[in-house]
């Protein structure tokens, strides 16, 4: 294109450095449409046949699909009511539209998606200028028919994206679950979005897949087009657009010496994670996707203190997954973990995001209808939720963790049901182990005040750090203006962990911490010197977390996080640490930088 | 070619069920098929569903039918029938 030649060269923007690690490669942009994410994929001459291919087996199937909902229809309603599909299966047949698909991905030579997406998109527009408002409103069946092609075409039609000849870095809006599924991982040097904090799903997925991310970047989707040549570092947040050769060359000697550093602190994943004078730690793993557990033994996680059971619920809606696809997914958790256990983790959304009827998108989420709160009014849905967990707990030894509790009654109402559950399944002679521990998230400053007395009716205690630290600071993350306002090591933080620490051990009740603060090793070192013991967290850190706990003097970093609580201010927090942990243990952090 | 003019006259106008008729009657011949609103000049394809549509003739509207090729008498005549018995719209409550 004739544009590119006077488009900018190093364009450079920051947003959140989401997961670390240096991406330098070629942009591949996804787009999204309703509940659909696809490419933009410039294809080769050969290639533009098998996309006309897969373009008319999917016109073909998208008929079939309408024909069958015509005849359903005709049946149930009458025949009348049947002439809208009418209207989409011609549309489907239309030589016009079909033709303009057609050429559409013969002259730009683009994938299926693209051409279906660009032309109903110009179609769309022709029919919102027509004058009749009745024929306006068809254009929302246009867009209909689009969304079901696209829908054949995400299926067993899918662009076979190991067909691309390089490695790419997604640019995107926000990187969806279902998407992530379908990715290969091998190809994906990293992933640039507009969207999103830190714990924001593509940040989450990203360092569970130990992808290097930038987040939030607001608008790098409009100023980059697949094929671009762009850097992205995970580190600073940055991202550069079509750099000049000797950017590039920087940044890959970068890229290489970082993963020989990487590959290095991996070889000792078989040691334990004790300090120098002699206390172990425990170290689990966040997990999100079931495939992840095939990754445990390889980071050295002692099982899993955190399945986020709401990522099983998202590639799935508006459909929710049944018992026995979340009993097999619970079972494959307790046989990978074995003795060391795997705690899951109710699911926590929002009413707006199961699609059900009467629950709908909130002005402010964060504080409204979700995890328990809406576990306990969907109570089939948690019902369900338990009752596969507890078949699973058959083959291994899992505990359930309520999120968001905020009053002991939640906790109560839970444990009541959890109850009831495991009555009935006696009754009906369903084999399931019962014994299973149930623990409270603590997420909510409420329930970290109350810890006492959530810990005399709970099982176990979690401290979840990213909702914690959230609602402690009332700072939203993913809010770019205030997102420097989110302060892990915040004294009002640090002191209010040192005190569920220290309300544990007065109640004898088991604390663990899980969070994104735990992957950071300055954070890590400052929770334990504040007194907790299993910290869980995203596996591809853990080697780098059992190395900087390999390196210290518990001791010592117990007086001096009790020195850092005194401090007025995060900052302060950090100096201190930056200041003092090169000293103490020089062999890990005086090469690591101070910024974490 | 064959060319005959007709009066929509059915209540809501070529909107997708009358279209849709319209189109499928069409399609069963080799003839082409075009439509002219003769107020506007502006034409469609017959065989095309979209290109129907977006002709937007409402009742009242007078469009010019013309077929060409082998069939285009019965094609021609066939589609005048469609449109004067109101596509069979008094049977239904017309929701679409």
């Amino acid at each position: 294109m004739a544009s590119s030649k006077t488009r900018a060269r190093d364009l450079k923007m920051t947003g959140l450095a989401a997961s670390p690690g240096i991406g330098v490669g070629r942009a591949l942009r996804l787009d999204e449409r309703g509940r659909h994410q696809f490419y933009y994929i410039e294809v080769s001459a050969a290639q533009v046949r098998t996309e006309i291919r897969r373009l008319r087996e999917a016109l073909g199937e998208a008929r079939e699909q309408l024909e069958e909902i015509k005849v359903r229809l005709a049946r149930e309603l009458g025949y009348e009511h049947s002439y809208i599909l009418d209207a989409h299966l011609l549309m489907l047949e239309d030589k016009n539209l079909v033709g303009e698909l057609e050429q559409e991905i013969r002259a730009r030579r683009v994938n299926a998606e693209w051409a279906v997406r660009s032309v109903t998109d110009r179609v769309v527009k022709a029919y919102k200028q027509v004058k009749d408002a009745y024929l306006r409103e068809r254009a929302s069946d246009i867009e209909d028919v689009s969304a079901r092609l696209l829908t054949v075409l995400s299926g067993h039609t899918k662009f076979d994206l190991s067909a691309m000849e390089q490695d790419v870095i997604i640019v995107a809006e926000d990187i969806w679950p279902s998407t992530v599924a379908e990715l290969d991982f091998n190809r994906v040097l990293g992933f640039a979005t507009n969207a999103g904090g830190m714990t924001s799903h593509s940040a989450i997925i990203a360092r569970a897949l130990g992808i290097p991310a930038c987040v939030g970047l607001h608008d790098v989707t409009r100023r980059v087009k697949t094929g671009d040549p762009m850097i992205l570092d995970g580190e600073s947040g940055e991202v550069i657009i079509r750099p000049t050769k000797p950017l590039m060359r920087a940044f890959l000697e970068r890229r290489d010496l970082k993963a020989r550093q990487r590959r290095g602190r991996q070889t000792d994943t078989a040691r334990p994670a004790e300090t120098l004078d002699g206390t172990r730690m425990t170290l689990r793993a966040n997990v999100e996707l079931p495939t992840e557990v095939e990754s445990l033994a390889l980071f050295g996680a002692e099982g899993i203190g955190l399945y986020r059971s709401e990522f099983m619920f998202l590639n799935r809606l508006p459909e929710l997954p049944s018992e026995e696809e979340q009993y097999l997914v619970y079972r494959r958790l307790a046989e990978a973990t074995g003795s060391a256990g795997a705690s899951i983790r109710v699911f926590d959304l929002g009413g707006d995001k199961l699609s059900l009827e009467g629950f709908e998108q909130e002005q402010n989420s964060a504080l409204g209808l979700r995890a328990i709160r809406l576990a306990l009014k969907v109570e089939d849905i948690f019902r369900t939720q338990l009752r596969a967990i507890l078949r699973a707990n058959m083959e291994g030894n899992l505990r359930v963790v309520l999120p968001l509790i905020s009053t002991i009654n939640e906790l109560r109402e839970a444990k009541r049901i959890i109850q009831d559950v495991k009555g009935e399944m006696a009754e009906g002679s369903v084999e399931h182990n019962a014994l299973l521990p149930v623990g409270v998230m603590i997420e909510v400053p409420a329930a970290a005040m109350l810890a006492d007395i959530f810990a005399r009716e709970a099982d176990f205690l979690s401290i979840g750090t990213n909702d914690l630290i959230q609602y402690l600071l009332a700072v939203d993350r993913a809010n770019e203006h205030v997102a420097h306002l989110y302060q892990p090591l915040h004294p009002a933080v640090l002191r209010t962990i040192a005190y569920l620490v220290r309300t544990a051990q007065a109640e004898g009740v088991s604390l663990e911490l899980c969070g994104e603060m735990a992957a950071n090793p300055i954070h890590a070192i400052a929770l334990i010197g504040l007194g907790v013991r299993t910290l869980s967290l995203t596996p591809a850190s853990i080697p780098l977390v059992k190395n900087a706990i390999r390196s210290i003097d518990l001791g010592q970093v117990r007086s001096l996080m009790s020195d850092a609580m005194k401090l007025a201010s995060a900052d302060e927090v950090e100096s201190l640490l930056a200041r003092e942990l090169p000293r103490q243990a020089p062999q890990f952090f005086a090469a690591w930088p101070a910024q974490g | 070619m064959q060319e005959r003019k007709v009066t929509i006259s059915n209540r809501l106008g070529l909107h997708a069920r009358a279209a849709a008729q319209l189109v499928r009657r069409a399609s069963q011949f080799t003839s082409t098929v075009e439509l002219l609103r003769q107020d506007t000049r502006q034409t469609a394809d017959g065989k095309s569903i979209l290109s129907v549509l977006l002709l937007a003739a409402s009742r009242g509207t007078t469009v010019f039918i013309r077929t060409d090729g082998p069939d285009e008498e019965r094609a021609a005549n066939a589609l005048v029938e469609l449109v004067e018995g109101k596509f069979g719209e008094e049977t239904s409550d017309g929701l679409f």
